[in-house]
């Protein structure tokens, strides 16, 4: 009797190994290949983003208040620097405005209706974050009927945050460039070197102990500089051209020495999000 | 006595709560919990299913808690990962494990504590092993030891210490 039960104990033990297996398996790819998750998980998701509203508004709110009180010492001080700075951005965006405009018109000339630099930008607030050091997520309160689809670029402050990993109806999840795994954090970007030179390339991972987003297998003979801004290029799909990702900190040999490995210093704080953007293109 | 009781509806409100306040939790301190390299996880939904388990024994009255633990793992895996298949078996493994040792050493607040210690070990263990095997992460094993296994058991210790009392009385009430 003794032993059957220890049989018994070994069989499901093994059954729930190999069907864990097969799910996570099955999930992963469905992830990685499908636009939208499976019918009954977008509806699953979409209530449960739902219920959590009531809980994480009132905590994300009672923070807010907390933040705002100990910001209140330093306003002064903010304010006055505020204010030069907002001088000088009225100049700045009348000429945006202008320079936006005769883009226009001369798209218009040559009937060209619309380049890689252009979308329409979606706001959307954090509800909560995936409690899990294995996958830097967050989820955000817009889905599928803003028009958030699969593998949009999402920004937060002045640089890009990650890309949107699974749409349902009404919230979706936001995959962070942190996040290690095959798939995420890899963006075609590019460079413009002080010599005035275009340098193309992908991010290809993160690391963690040094907070820098890195990028390899560049052979280009152009010299790249510490703090030169890596922006977007725009190629091969959803992503518009001319986000801003982050400066140059470090250019260095790879491992093998035949290509320069550069450590880029990201525009935002990943660990801070509160507010993002979803850039939408169209398609 | 559990059909009559308040637990049957209060359980799983108090569930919900604790999974829905792990994420809040991890959003509103994610500038403390998340300073890469180190993460610290919280795992409130794990505190409220194993102090489940201890009052359950104190108490004298049987709950479905291993059910209870799967509907959590399969809503944590599908709401909050996207992958569904690892919390969903780590769960309701979690209130096994607990309900062998509880059989072994008589639960109080020391002994949950240690309890508690080996449930999180297990929780964090089995899902870097899943995460790994599914290529979801690439990090070493010193590495998850040192910057996730070591500050998570920190977090959620101290998180024991503080709720122990609370959620006692809670289970008391509902009872």
């Amino acid at each position: 009797m003794q032993k059957f039960s220890l049989n018994r104990r070994l069989v499901i033990i093994i059954v729930c190994v190999i069907v864990s297996f097969a799910l996570m398996t099955v999930s992963v790819a469905v992830r990685n290949k499908k636009a939208t998750p499976p019918l009954v998980q977008q509806f699953g998701n979409d209530i449960v983003g739902l219920v959590d509203r009531v809980v994480a508004i009132p905590t994300n709110g009672l923070s807010g208040s907390v933040s705002s009180i100990s910001e209140l010492l330093n306003t002064y001080q903010e304010n006055q620097q505020l204010k030069k700075q907002v001088s000088e951005l009225a100049q700045t965006k009348v000429r945006d405005q202008t320079l936006a405009k005769e883009n226009k018109q001369l798209k218009k000339e040559i009937s060209l209706n619309s380049s890689l630099t252009d979308y329409t930008a979606v706001t959307a607030s954090v509800i909560t974050r995936t409690p899990s050091s294995w996958q830097n997520q967050v989820v955000i309160n817009k889905g599928a009927s803003a028009g958030v689809t699969k593998n949009m670029p999402v920004m937060s402050g002045s640089g890009l945050i990650g890309r949107v990993a699974e749409v349902n109806k009404t919230n979706s999840k936001v995959e962070l460039i942190t996040d290690n795994n095959d798939t995420a954090n890899r963006f075609a970007v590019q460079i413009s070197t002080k010599s005035g030179k275009t340098v193309n390339g992908v991010l290809s991972g993160y690391n963690a102990n040094t907070g820098q987003v890195t990028m390899n297998n560049i052979t280009t003979k152009a010299k790249i500089t510490k703090g030169d801004k890596v922006v977007t290029s725009g190629l091969g799909g959803v992503t518009p051209k001319g986000l801003y990702v982050g400066t140059v900190a470090k250019a260095s040999g790879d491992d093998y020495g035949l290509s320069t490995k550069l450590y880029i210093t990201p525009a935002t704080d990943l660990s801070d999000l509160n507010i993002v953007t979803v850039a939408v293109t169209k398609q | 006595m559990y059909r009559l009781s308040k637990l049957r509806f209060g359980f799983p409100v108090f569930l919900f709560l604790a999974l829905f306040l792990d994420g809040a939790v991890s959003q509103v301190f994610s500038v403390q919990m998340f300073r890469y390299p180190t993460t610290m996880i919280s795992h409130l939904v794990v505190l409220w299913l194993v102090c489940g388990v201890i009052f359950e024994a104190d108490g004298a009255f049987d709950m479905p808690l291993a059910r209870w633990a799967a509907v959590a793992g399969a809503v944590f895996d599908l709401y909050y990962t996207g992958i569904f298949g690892v919390y969903v078996f780590i769960f309701p493994l979690v209130i096994y494990v607990t309900r062998q040792l509880v059989a072994w050493i008589s639960p109080n607040f020391l002994s949950g504590l240690l309890i508690y210690f080996i449930d999180i070990a297990v929780v964090e263990g089995l899902g870097y092993l899943a995460s790994r095997a599914v290529h979801l992460n690439d990090a070493a094993g010193s590495a998850f030891l040192v910057n996730t296994l070591g500050p998570t058991l920190a977090f959620n210790l101290a998180m024991f210490v503080i709720l122990y009392f609370p959620i006692r009385w809670v289970y008391n009430w509902l009872k």
